[in-house]
């Protein structure tokens, strides 16, 4: 970790330029983007299509070598092993070999991570449960559905007990219910210490989880800070009551307009769709 | 820990050829070719032939398609893997390249083993069956036997003694006044010596030729002893020469074995046991018997003389030995393929693989070209001065013959298939030139170049 500052990843200047067959610049992905990620927050990367997301998370990874700037994770190069150790990444797509079963994938990555005898078999043993593949766990991943890859995919990613976990589209292809065991999940281990950097297209999510967002366009960062900070609209005040009377809400209006001139505006909080699906299908008996 | 992921790495590529069902076409198809090439291919109706048809064709089959798969494998294993994003998850643990690329490799080498270890069971198992169950006499079988199922050395013939002949033959060219004056004194050294063994081994009808071979003091003496020769005729029409070989020197005891021959083909005279019993120099004489025939025999050309074969080992070691510098060979196009994948896309490095697979059958016309500077033989007209495109392409193909040439020399077919023995020199050369120094040059390049690819 960058002991010194507490920074797990820290970015200044970073710039990525593809460069053609003859070495000529073809397009700058990420342009001079300055980032500091501290221990034990949850992050998001947003930002549309071609933003430079990717290749800001695959510089992370050290898949990716920086044009210029300085890039540290974890205090080090990207490109160190020693930091690979303590990184748990998982894709967007399902990049796995589809011919292993879920237990034999994992036990191959823990053998990278140099896990080896009981507690190779334990951890894969837990995580297979705890991402809900048990009854799965000896079938080939080529017959799996995308939720059911992409729990593998999580699997593989907390195989090593990371300190640095990086997510790309994390919830996508989960059903609503996955999702929020994915949301919760990510929500412990920011808790137990662990930084956790999201890319992600679902803004929903993403305020639900993310201490502290960047938004990026066209390699550059436009917007960065605390997801509360960046979503409060200073010019306006909402206040909330719990079930007022019709006369005591009348009262309270005619103060209001009389002391700002404004009358406000009154309507009832609403609940996110999320939050109605999953009470409506945890309430639900199971199908026999 | 670097042990443990290299063996990962290893071990999923052996498993993926498993599951991807690559192993079981590919054992498929070469127990099929090594059954079935014997029985579609005709020999000359002798079990000698039939048995050298079996050595011949279906180690050169073997050869052939695990080099095609082993370069197949190899060149797709990393590109492919780069291409549909697998690898992306991989190089995010912590594993250094080169650990990856060695795992490759070796979960490469390890079907190979698995494949030449089923051929070399299959062709020992086939070779002994046709012999055993041939319908031949047990002379035949016995003869055949000898022939084949013994590892056996090959000594050449003594030298005779030329200097007398030599300083004749300069003296006459002293006096003649005819000395080229563009040779160097060595060089006409070299063409008078090649012109007095032609001399030597040149046999008119009637006429006949003696070699002598010293046997090494460690030799055991109660096997049969082979002597293999090969004479070329003067005459287009290539009739069989009849002849009588005589072994030993008067006044001991002498053995008379008449033979016919064809010119062009090479043929081998057995040396029974008791007729070479406690000498270590065996002499031996050709003397012809056709004096009607206007054919003159040109008994060894300076390239190929008669070799005395003496048993030196079994013939499953020898096997052995042979497939294993095969599987050297099959380590440096591992090494050679795996280098292009961590270049090129998939189909690009397909085709390089096959180019280099093209360029290694043909170190043969590398090597004459580079040594010769000559592309191909004129059929008429005389020979046109080089121009500098011939100079460049002479140039590269030296270069390919740097590498091939060992290919060449460290090539165990030719040997098993006439008995011969594999020499624990072969197999050293095989381990450290192909298995060692080539595949070590290919596997810098390769991990240099991956170490640099970056993976967007």
């Amino acid at each position: 970790m960058g002991e010194q500052n507490g920074l797990v990843i820290e970015a200044r200047d970073l710039t990525k330029v593809f460069r053609d067959f003859w070495h000529r610049p073809r397009v700058c992905a990420v342009n001079g983007i300055d980032l500091e990620i501290k221990q034990g927050e949850i992050f998001g990367l947003l930002g549309p299509n071609g933003s430079g997301k990717s290749t800001t998370i695959k510089m992370i990874l050290g898949l990716l070598y920086p044009t210029s700037g300085h890039l540290a994770v974890l205090g080090k190069s990207p490109r160190d092993v020693a930091v690979k150790a303590k990184i748990g990444f998982m894709p967007e797509e399902s990049y796995l070999y589809k011919y292993l079963t879920a237990v034999e994938i994992l036990n191959f990555y823990a053998a990278l991570y140099g896990l080896s005898g009981r507690i190779k078999q334990e951890r894969v043993k837990n995580l297979i449960i705890q991402v809900g593949l048990d009854a799965a766990r000896n079938r080939p991943i080529g017959e799996f559905s995308k939720g059911m890859a992409r729990r593998v995919g999580l699997a593989q990613c907390l195989l090593n007990d990371p300190d640095l976990i990086l997510l790309d589209e994390p919830t996508s292809g989960l059903d609503p219910i996955a999702c929020r065991e994915v949301k919760d999940l990510l929500l412990s281990l920011a808790r137990r210490g662990k930084t956790i950097l999201i890319c992600s297209h679902h803004l929903a999510d993403m305020q639900d989880i993310c201490d502290r967002v960047a938004i990026l366009l066209n390699g550059n960062i436009c917007a960065q800070g605390a997801v509360k900070e960046l979503l409060v609209n200073p010019d306006t005040l909402r206040l909330s009551l719990q079930s007022p009377s019709r006369e005591q809400l009348t009262a309270i209006l005619t103060y209001i307009e009389q002391e700002t001139g404004q009358r406000p505006l009154v309507d009832h909080s609403g609940r996110t769709l999320e939050s109605v699906f999953i009470e409506t299908v945890t309430r639900r008996p199971a199908a026999p | 820990m670097m042990l443990t992921r290299t063996i990962a790495i290893a071990w999923l590529t052996i498993r993926e050829a498993v599951r991807s069902k690559l192993l079981l076409s590919l054992t498929c198809l070469l127990v099929a070719g090594l059954f079935g090439l014997p029985m579609l291919i005709a020999g000359d109706n002798t079990l000698e032939g039939k048995v050298q048809v079996i050595l011949t064709y279906t180690l050169a089959f073997a050869t052939g398609l695990l080099s095609l798969t082993t370069l197949w494998t190899a060149c797709g294993g990393l590109s492919s893997e780069i291409q549909d994003r697998r690898l992306y998850l991989v190089l995010t643990k912590p594993l250094h390249r080169h650990e990856l690329w060695l795992g490759k490799w070796l979960g490469i080498m390890g079907l190979n083993i698995a494949l030449m270890g089923l051929s070399g069971l299959i062709i020992s198992a086939m070779t002994h069956h046709a012999i055993r169950n041939s319908g031949d006499s047990l002379k035949i079988k016995r003869q055949v036997s000898e022939q084949f199922l013994l590892a056996r050395l090959a000594v050449p013939p003594l030298t005779p003694d030329w200097s007398q002949t030599l300083s004749a033959a300069t003296q006459r060219l002293l006096q003649s006044g005819r000395i080229p004056t563009n040779m160097t004194p060595e060089a006409i050294r070299q063409k008078l010596i090649e012109e007095i063994k032609i001399q030597h081994f040149t046999i008119p009808p009637g006429g006949g030729v003696q070699f002598s071979f010293q046997i090494p003091a460690k030799f055991k003496h109660g096997h049969d002893l082979l002597l293999r020769y090969k004479f070329d005729s003067t005459r287009p029409e290539r009739n069989p020469v009849a002849a009588q070989w005589t072994i030993g020197t008067a006044p001991g005891p002498l053995t008379h074995i008449g033979v016919t021959n064809y010119p062009g083909i090479p043929a081998v005279l057995v040396l029974d046991a008791q007729s070479t019993a406690g000498s270590n120099l065996i002499t031996v004489a050709y003397q012809r018997q056709d004096t009607q025939s206007q054919a003159t025999l040109l008994f060894a050309d300076t390239t190929q003389e008669p070799e005395l074969l003496m048993p030196c080992g079994s013939f499953e070691m020898n096997l052995i030995r042979g497939l294993f510098v095969i599987l050297c060979r099959l380590a440096f196009l591992a090494a050679l393929g795996l280098t292009a994948g961590c270049l090129l896309s998939t189909p690009v490095a397909l085709f390089t693989a096959f180019f280099i697979l093209i360029l290694m059958a043909s170190a043969g016309y590398v090597e004459s070209v580079a040594t010769t500077g000559v592309f191909y033989i004129p059929h008429e007209g005389p020979a046109l001065d080089p121009n500098w495109l011939d100079r460049a392409i002479l140039h590269i193909f030296r270069g390919f013959n740097v590498i091939t040439h060992p290919l060449i020399q460290l090539d165990p077919a030719p040997l098993l298939a006439s008995g011969r023995v594999v020499g624990g020199k072969m197999v050293l050369l095989a381990l450290g030139w192909l298995a060692g120094l080539y595949s070590a040059i290919s596997a810098l390049i390769g991990i240099a170049l991956f170490n640099r690819r970056e993976l967007g």
